[in-house]
């Protein structure tokens, strides 16, 4: 075993973590321009899609050239499989006899199928892994295995986890919080050293630990680090499960299509896997190239050449790239991811993610971590014609403790300071129980719900 | 070549040289797993005390003098001695790779733990009834039930570490799951007509969901599913809401069976229509509670479930809710199988 453990470690010193940023451009423009002529040469999505844009492979040469390739929507995916009838759409690498599973999308609008072959699985489990020993995952720890197998997430967990040799508890269910109490009994019975999970589930844990009454330093005393994703964490709302829990939580972001991106124990964004994929932030409306800093639409290209192979994926989040360098000495650029851009909604005449909610929810002690939606009085298609006077209406989950009329007042305050608006704030019993919770909610569907 | 890997090549060597394990060999498998239970697993310290293994003749007398487990008695010992394993892990030197949560109603978390090697049989018992359905090189297959179902997580190396050939990999087939909640029939109907599975296996909670799903969307599931597998665990849906089902849908529906607790599956056959069950990894009889053993069938009892791979969580004599009477083997689809009609 302890051979083993000696060669998993090493897997994780990855050299390029620390290489001077002029050495990793040079790897990155050597990568961009091998992918594109393979996928010219290979794949009939991308050979068609730039023929038309008249763009020859060889011409990209760098990240210029490559932001004028086509953008890749999921609209364009599913037109693509409309057209073949078939999952397969022309962007996978699909060798005959070859062992693969078909992954899908978690997304809202719809299903997206991945083709999932044993070299995707190597390539994406083999980077995902040092992401985890990030987290605090190490070989021969008891870890919960989650994560369903319809998601691609599970391939590359369940190849992470043989590889750290892990002894993998899985619980009975899925991510809702009806299973919460089947997570908890899993952790209080087996006592898992690792779980990694979507931050509502945590909540929901959480909130099933309250409702039997357990102290929640109890049930998690055998768990030393929790991997949360699938929603940004606020700096205040990872202090507060982190003292609550009594474990050491780190966030991570990932996309299906081959995004990751991981914290280092600085918190202070997600170090870009940039052996793994290559992010560009661009104008929302203009597709134009955003300097660091500044927050647009994320453009994934992931280098995994295997399975399906997304090149200027237009993942529909919003996010930017961190100016300042990291004090952990690592190179690797960081990025913040906010939302997706769906969820985007506008407040007298201004447009805001719910991570700016979050961020001033968070303020207030009592309301750390409190799931809230907001209600959009018009869905995010139609924000040129919301009325500019209307308020932030937001609904949010009766706290624990506190005087609400106070909570209120506070929240408003807060509100008013960080993003200069007037809120409307609605106090809930429960908020829909979503796989990622359910960061927004359009007044419509609300009334509906309302109604019961 | 690890202890496991042996373990495999010898269970190769036995399912794969045709035909089922003669009675000699599949009664010293039996006293072999009694032996191991009774040194190691308090549980079956406790039930089997004082057994002389040895002593034990042929499968008659195994079935009067072992004793039955199930599900009840499980959760009592489980209350009883606070073991999440009820006391029937052998502890404390197999150690396991894989732990599994038991689906229940019940108030009382229970739990199986495998090996590499017992999970790889697993798998294979998996693949031996994605193999009866006739599956085979570039199938498609799906699956409507949870990542933590064994019909999920048994159906790809991909799925679940330590599991190098999943059910899919043996046949070269390709599987895609859904989860198993009835809110996700929307995407099952996506499934069906763009990965186009030639079997969907279907939780049967989840059926009414899919079938009213697909009628919503006005979409024929028999224009691009071959077969739809219907499963429960300790469990079945009855035969007439299957034929119901088949007839709606202008598909054949078959039944597989799933006894989670003592890591069986089996599955109907799309040849005899009879359970089968494969005797190399489980010797299953029909018991009526009380009764022992009912000889030989006919009228049938509950199914009892010996798992013959089971090492670390061992399911000696499970008796599940599921009635059945014995045929015994002789399926030309799978000559060496044990099978069962199901009451
Ligand atoms: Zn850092
Ligand atoms: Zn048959």
């Amino acid at each position: 075993m302890r051979r083993d453990q000696e060669k998993v470690a090493t897997e994780f010193m990855d050299q390029t973590e620390t290489w001077p940023i002029e050495k990793l451009r040079r790897l990155r423009r050597r990568r961009l321009r091998a992918l594109v002529r393979y996928a010219y040469a290979n794949l009939p999505f991308y050979r068609r899609r730039y023929d038309e844009a008249g763009i020859a492979p060889e011409s990209v040469k760098g990240p210029v050239d490559f932001a004028r390739l086509p953008m890749v929507t999921k609209a364009d995916i599913r037109r693509a499989r409309e057209d073949s009838g078939s999952f397969l759409t022309g962007m996978e690498s699909f060798p005959n006899g070859d062992l693969a599973t078909i992954g899908m999308t978690s997304g809202t609008t719809g299903t997206d199928f991945l083709y999932c072959n044993r070299k995707w699985r190597q390539f994406q489990g083999g980077r995902l892994l040092r992401a985890y020993w990030w987290a605090g995952l190490r070989p021969g720890m008891r870890m919960m295995l989650t994560v369903p197998a319809w998601h691609c997430w599970a391939a590359e967990e369940s190849y992470l986890a043989e590889r750290f040799g892990v002894v993998g508890v899985v619980p009975w269910g899925t991510f809702l919080p009806r299973f919460a109490g089947n997570f908890v009994d899993a952790i209080r019975d087996l006592r898992p050293e690792f779980l990694s999970m979507f931050l509502p589930m945590l909540y929901a844990v959480q909130a099933e630990c309250r409702r039997r009454g357990l102290a929640l330093h109890e049930v998690f005393a055998g768990v030393r680090c929790v991997l949360v994703v699938g929603a940004p964490l606020t700096p205040a709302s990872r202090q507060k499960l982190e003292a609550d829990l009594g474990v050491d939580v780190y966030t991570g972001a990932g996309a299906t299509e081959g995004l990751i991106a991981m914290e280092c124990s600085e918190h202070r964004g997600y170090h870009l896997f940039v052996d793994t994929c290559y992010l560009e932030v661009v104008d929302p409306p203009t597709g134009a190239l955003l300097p660091p800093g500044e927050r647009g639409r994320l453009v994934l290209t992931a280098f995994n050449p295997h399975g399906t192979v997304y090149i200027r994926f237009d993942t529909g989040d919003l996010g930017r790239v961190v100016k300042a360098p990291c004090a952990c000495g690592r190179t690797w650029p960081l990025i913040e991811v906010y939302d997706r851009l769906d969820n985007m909604f506008a407040a007298e005449g201004r447009e805001f993610v719910p991570y700016d909610v979050r961020l001033c929810v968070d303020e207030i002690p009592e309301l750390t971590g409190v799931p809230f939606s907001v209600i959009r009085s018009v869905p995010r298609v139609r924000a040129d014609r919301a009325s500019p006077t209307s308020p932030l209406w937001l609904a949010i989950q009766r706290p624990l403790s506190g005087n609400l009329r106070s909570l209120e007042d506070s929240l408003a305050a807060e509100i008013g300071r960080k993003l200069r608006v007037k809120a409307a704030i609605q106090w809930v019993e429960e908020l829909p129980a979503r796989w990622k919770g359910a960061p927004v909610i359009d007044e419509m569907e609300w009334k509906e719900i309302a109604r019961g | 070549m690890t202890r496991g890997e042996a373990h495999d090549k010898a269970r190769d060597v036995v399912t794969a040289g045709g035909g089922a394990p003669s009675g000699a060999t599949r009664l010293a498998r039996l006293r072999r797993l009694l032996r191991h239970a009774s040194r190691r697993s308090p549980y079956f310290q406790a039930s089997l005390g004082g057994l002389q293994v040895d002593s034990i003749l042929d499968e008659r007398d195994f079935a009067s003098r072992v004793p039955l487990s199930d599900l009840e008695g499980l959760e009592a010992a489980r209350a009883a001695t606070g073991d999440p394993f009820s006391g029937r892990k052998c502890a404390p030197e197999c150690r396991g790779q894989l732990v599994f949560q038991l689906e229940s109603d019940g108030e009382v978390p229970l739990y199986v733990a495998l090996g590499r090697s017992e999970a790889q049989s697993y798998a294979r018992a998996l693949g031996r009834c994605w193999r009866l359905l006739g599956l085979d090189k570039g199938d498609r297959v799906a699956i409507f039930d949870f990542g933590s179902s064994p019909l999920s997580y048994l159906a790809s190396g991909a799925f679940l570490p330590y599991v190098s050939r999943g059910a899919a990999d043996g046949l070269a087939c390709i599987p895609v799951c859904n989860d198993g909640v009835s809110q996700m029939g929307q995407r099952a109907v996506e499934i069906a007509r763009f990965v186009r599975p030639r079997a969907f296996f279907v939780r049967s909670d989840c059926m009414f969901p899919f079938i009213q799903e697909a009628e919503r969307q006005g979409i024929s599931l028999r224009d691009y599913i071959g077969a739809i597998v219907v499963a429960e665990n300790e469990g079945l849906p009855s035969a007439r809401s299957c034929r119901a089902w088949a007839d709606a849908l202008g598909l054949p529906v078959y039944r597989l069976l799933r006894v989670d607790a003592a890591m069986f599956l089996g599955i109907e056959c799309p040849s005899c229509g009879l359970l089968h069950v494969d005797s190399g990894s489980y010797f299953v009889e029909t018991v009526v509670p009380g009764r022992g053993r009912d000889a030989d069938s006919d009228g049938g009892g509950r199914l009892a479930i010996t798992n013959l791979f089971a090492r670390l969580t061992p399911a000696i004599r499970y008796a599940c809710p599921v009635l059945a009477g014995r045929i015994g083997p002789g399926c030309p689809l799978s000559p060496e199988d044990d099978r069962f009609r199901l009451v």
